[in-house]
């Protein structure tokens, strides 16, 4: 049975990741919004009273589920939905993971995988596992089934295919003919115990077989024809009891002791296995299309999970969050949009900004140091990644095209010193970038080419994010090589079909920094000798 | 089943049943590839079929004798009958390893009466298959006949009843085993029973379920819990029992040798068809060559059956090619660039005259072959070390008995001879070996890279393989005067370097 919560039509194990991810979750500092969706809240009067220790699985999930992105509107809001039912019904994400954790568990510790084939050089422990397993595995959707029935008011498309799907592969009668098999061959597994706990019973079978002999004389086109389990007293050996249930059972016409010879004893336990193993067969035939499902399920509520508990981060904090919706990809609209891994990091909610793009491939931001500037960008690239794995976003409303290519390219602090060195790393990561970027694609560029001097780097930039925007890939570029924005300014002026936006982190007249974005036209200076006034002069100002 | 019959003799594959069983495999074997080809016969027909395939059948009646059977194969029918027959030999033979396998005499018994329930089985449908096809060879034909002379005997007849008759005691002999309580009861019964506990696992899995196996079935012989159970059953059967312990005791051979030959035989045949109709279904062409007496020799569309082979996996191309010998001719001498396909050529020419000696259809559209008692290769040692002196002795001392007199009349392939010797030197030899087997009778074909040898010596045709305008191997073979190869362009060639050649690799 399929799971498909992730995609309508299958489970699409094969999904391409972005390239790079390792850059996107670095550069975006997805890493914190990992750790912190993995973390269960636990909460008191209403309050949040701790955060549980994270759970690595869940880490792991939504790191693999959040960099392989949806290609569609329909698949987002395939997502959307079910999070939102999971959002309304916390309690049945997180049963139906922990069901699937304990399956997957359990199984390990029934020896699946590796083990198995140590096990089978003992095959009635191998058998005895065998049954054990089909037991979890009946108990566990039975489970599932269970809380899916109980639940009222599931909307989402994907949380009923799914519950109907269960009652399809997994119906009441199902369960009930497996349990009645289980129940005949349950001497196997239950003699043993029963006898343990000196209930003085003992669980043996009645086996009933059908036979030809044209096989060489040996037992041929064997049939079944009877199959139970009984409880009977148990007598100890050589007691009175037991000698005298011997003699009563003698009698019987036609008969041998399957018991008193060492051989024959033997053989019988090898007739015992061989019934035993045969229905064993069937009923795993029977749960064959369960193989793969508990692993999936727990991937796949993984992320629900994960999702509907960063939820929780976000209004514990105090950030507003939305699903985000689909537009053509020249257009992106957003209002108070938050960089949540900061809000994350700092635990208070954080200053959002709004934009409005239409119709637009590049989008430049200048502005003051220290003025937001890489925030927003970074704010733009989690929502839009967030958005693309069907999640929501930490904004009022957001509107975006869907990119299944993402890149980033980031100059980060410690790396922008001026060397040949520095240069060279960082066009060889935009080299590899070229290589697979191209229409449809979105890059993100903090202070890229700023590694040499701002005259040589505005040239480099020039070249490159003209050559990429004409071969349609979508740019949103923060930068300090004022060259550069000035150029593309002045060759794009009066000219709204370039498609070419410019934005600057607001700075009021008394050059307080606001932290907001403002259409603005890129400017000479970059605001760094506000910076230095504030930092260093206000100091020596202060402290004379 | 009694007395030899006068029909001991037969042979599918010969006309006198003469076992032609030489000691070695022919040199030639190696050298035409079929090697190759052959292997891939015995992946699904057996080892065995080697030994048919090693031998050229001794006079031209044979060859004929085996073209008509043949072409019987071809038909349909009977190769549908044939290779119905052979897949119920493997079941006689699977009977026939149980039967091995155990020494207890009921068990042995048991499987004895299957195996010779089958075997029987096994002709009678061949015969009846057999009879509703048209037969046109004398080979069939004589085969025919005697399968219906044993099948109709009065030996054969007391065997087949005495057979069906146990067979059917022993299938109605079934039981019903009860374990409770730690005992087995072991109750006859008249009529089968239907496994209720399947038919309740069949109706509430709503799906067909596996057989349930005899858990004691890794042992082929009975267990004492088996044997425990039959004791009971003979109590309760003594005359059936009786009579099986008395066949172990008196086993016979019921099979017939001369059915026994053909089944051996037969699949030299069967094998080469699955062969062609493989091939023919990937667009490869067959035909049955025609025997000529006036020693004219000619084939359309010729291609090395080896390479046909290893370009279904492949999907390399494979150039077919014609050629003829004119009244007086006697031997090409073929000449051109490497890698050209003049070995290939060599080498489906070969194949053309064996496969036609074996009396079955040759790798070409058409063909015309006169009849040759013998096929004579000689190809350079690749992976011999020795060079110079050395060499050139190991080649004439392969050399010196295919001259032999009494080799006349065969065909002849020889593959680059004397290539370490001084030019002037090989030049004599060649022309030397060219003029003495013209004289034996010989026809055949000399691959060189001297073109001195294909000029001005009677009965010598001079072909070669031919390169197009960008001067690019087109593994086409034609007549026409040798000329002579520029090094450097030939090394060119052979790694495909050159400007045009870049061009379309790139």
């Amino acid at each position: 049975m399929k799971v498909c919560l992730l995609y309508e039509d299958g489970e699409h194990t094969n999904e391409e990741s972005y390239y790079d991810s390792a850059s996107i979750i670095k550069d975006l500092g997805l890493k914190t919004l990992f750790l912190a969706a993995a973390k269960k809240l636990v909460y008191e009067n209403g309050e949040v009273k701790k955060a549980e220790k994270e759970d690595p699985y869940l880490v792991e999930t939504l790191r693999s589920v959040m960099m392989i992105p949806l290609h569609t509107k329909e698949e987002i809001e395939y997502r959307q939905q079910i999070l939102g039912d999971c959002i309304r019904h916390e309690e049945l994400i997180r049963g139906l993971y922990r069901i699937a954790c304990t399956v997957v568990r359990k199984w390990g510790e029934l020896g699946r995988g590796p083990r198995e084939k140590m096990q089978q050089s003992n095959p009635v422990m191998k058998l005895t596992a065998d049954i054990k397993v089909i037991h979890l595995f009946c108990d566990s959707l039975s489970e599932i089934r269970t809380l899916l029935t109980d639940q009222e008011e599931l909307s989402s498309k994907g949380l009923c295919a799914f519950h109907d799907g269960l009652l399809r592969e997994f119906s009441q009668e199902r369960e009930e003919y497996i349990r009645r098999v289980l129940d005949d061959i349950s001497f196997y597994t239950d003699g043993a115990d029963q006898e343990d706990e000196g209930k003085n019973q003992v669980v043996r079978p009645r086996i009933v077989l059908e036979a030809g002999l044209e096989d060489g004389m040996k037992f041929s086109s064997l049939k079944l024809e009877e199959l139970s389990s009984r409880s009977t007293k148990f007598y100890k050996p050589g007691s009175t009891r037991y000698k005298f249930q011997e003699f009563m059972n003698s009698r019987i016409p036609d008969s041998f002791s399957a018991v008193k010879d060492a051989r024959i004893s033997e053989q019988s336990q090898i007739l015992e296995y061989g019934i035993v193993s045969y229905l064993t067969e069937e009923l795993k035939s029977l749960m064959e299309g369960f193989q793969t499902f508990f692993d999936r399920l727990r991937y796949q509520t993984a992320f629900y999970l994960s999702a509907v508990q960063l939820l929780r981060q976000m209004e514990r904090i105090g950030i507003g969050w939305c699903f985000p919706g689909v537009c053509g990809r020249r257009d992106l609209e957003f209002s108070d949009l938050k960089e949540f891994v900061m809000g994350l990091e700092r635990r208070v909610d954080v200053i959002g900004n709004s934009c409005s793009l239409k119709q637009k491939d590049l989008l430049i931001v200048t502005g003051a140091n220290q003025g937001g500037k890489s925030t927003f960008l970074r704010s733009v690239g989690i929502a839009q990644i967030m958005m693309q794995c069907g999640m929501m976003v930490t904004a009022k409303s957001y509107q975006s095209g869907i990119f299944p290519r993402i890149f980033v390219h980031f100059t980060r602090r410690e790396d922008s010193e001026m060397n040949s060195g520095r240069l060279d790393e960082e066009l060889s990561r935009m080299n590899r970038i070229v290589e697979q970027i191209g229409d449809g694609s979105l890059l993100l560029l903090n202070e890229s080419f700023a590694t040499t001097t701002e005259k040589e780097g505005s040239v480099i930039a020039y070249d490159i994010i003209r050559a990429l925007k004409e071969a349609g890939v979508r740019i949103l570029t923060v930068t300090h090589l004022l060259s550069f924005a000035r150029r593309v300014r002045e060759e794009s002026r009066d000219m709204p079909e370039a498609g070419v936006e410019f934005l600057s982190a607001e700075r009021k007249d008394d050059g307080t920094r606001t932290f907001r974005m403002i259409r603005h036209e890129p400017e000479l200076t970059s605001f760094g000798l506000d910076l230095y006034e504030e930092i260093v002069e206000k100091k020596t100002q202060s402290r004379s | 089943m009694g007395e030899e019959s006068k029909n001991e003799n037969f042979s599918i594959l010969s006309l006198n049943g003469t076992r032609s069983e030489a000691e070695e495999i022919a040199a030639f074997y190696q050298d035409l590839n079929l090697r190759q080809i052959i292997d891939r016969l015995t992946a699904k027909w057996g080892k065995n079929i080697r030994k048919l395939y090693s031998f050229l059948p001794p006079t031209a009646e044979d060859e004929a004798y085996r073209r008509a059977v043949y072409g019987d194969i071809k038909n349909e029918e009977v190769y549908r009958a044939l290779m119905s027959y052979t897949e119920d030999l493997e079941g006689v033979a699977e009977l026939r390893a149980e039967k091995d396998k155990v020494s207890i005499p009921l068990q042995k018994a048991v499987w004895q009466i299957r195996e010779t329930e089958a075997y029987c089985r096994c002709y009678e449908e061949l015969e009846s298959r057999l009879e509703k096809c048209v037969l046109s060879s004398v080979g069939m034909q004589a085969f025919l006949e005697i399968l219906k002379e044993i099948l109709d005997s009065s030996g054969y007849r007391e065997l087949r009843e005495r057979t069906e008759k146990l067979m059917k005691e022993i299938r109605e002999l079934r039981f019903t085993l009860v374990y409770d309580k730690d005992r087995i009861s072991v109750v006859p019964v008249e009529t089968e029973g239907s496994g209720r506990y399947e038919e309740m696992l069949r109706k509430e899995g709503g799906r067909e379920i596996r057989q349930l196996q005899n858990p004691f079935r890794s042992n082929p012989s009975l267990t004492e819990l088996e044997y425990a159970c039959l004791e009971i059953l003979e109590k309760k059967k003594p005359q059936l029992f009786r009579e099986l312990r008395n066949i172990a005791e008196h086993s016979e051979d019921y099979e017939k040798a001369v059915l026994r030959r053909f089944e051996k035989e037969v699949v030299f045949y069967l094998s080469f068809r699955s062969l062609e109709q493989e091939l023919e279904k990937a667009g490869f062409c067959f035909s049955t060559p025609e025997t000529s007496e006036d020693r004219r020799m000619e084939a359309k569309g010729l291609y090395d059956l080896a390479l046909a082979l290893s370009s279904l996996t492949s999907g390399k191309e494979v150039v077919p090619n014609d050629l003829y010998y004119e009244e007086g001719e006697r031997f090409f001498v073929l000449t051109g660039p490497n890698q050209g396909g003049k070995t290939t050529f060599a080498r489906s020419l070969g194949q053309l005259v064996y496969f036609t000696r074996m009396g079955l259809d040759v790798p070409a559209e058409s063909a015309n072959i006169p009849f040759f008692p013998d096929i004579q290769t000689h190809f350079s040692v690749e992976e011999s070390v020795e060079t110079g002196r050395g060499k050139l002795k190991e080649e004439l001392s392969r050399l010196a008995p295919m001259m032999e007199d009494h080799k006349k009349g065969s065909f002849v392939i020889i593959n680059e001879l004397f290539t370490t010797a001084a030019s002037y030197d090989a030049e004599i030899m060649g022309k030397k070996v060219l003029k003495h087997f013209i004289g034996l009778g010989c026809m055949g074909i000399y691959v060189t890279h001297l073109k001195e040898l294909a000029e001005g010596q009677q009965g010598v045709v001079s072909l070669r393989a031919m390169l197009n305008d960008q001067r690019i191997q087109t593994f086409k073979i034609r007549r026409g005067a040798a000329e002579d190869i520029p090094c450097a362009e030939n090394v060119v060639n052979k790694y495909r370097l050159n400007y045009e050649q870049l061009k379309e690799r790139l």
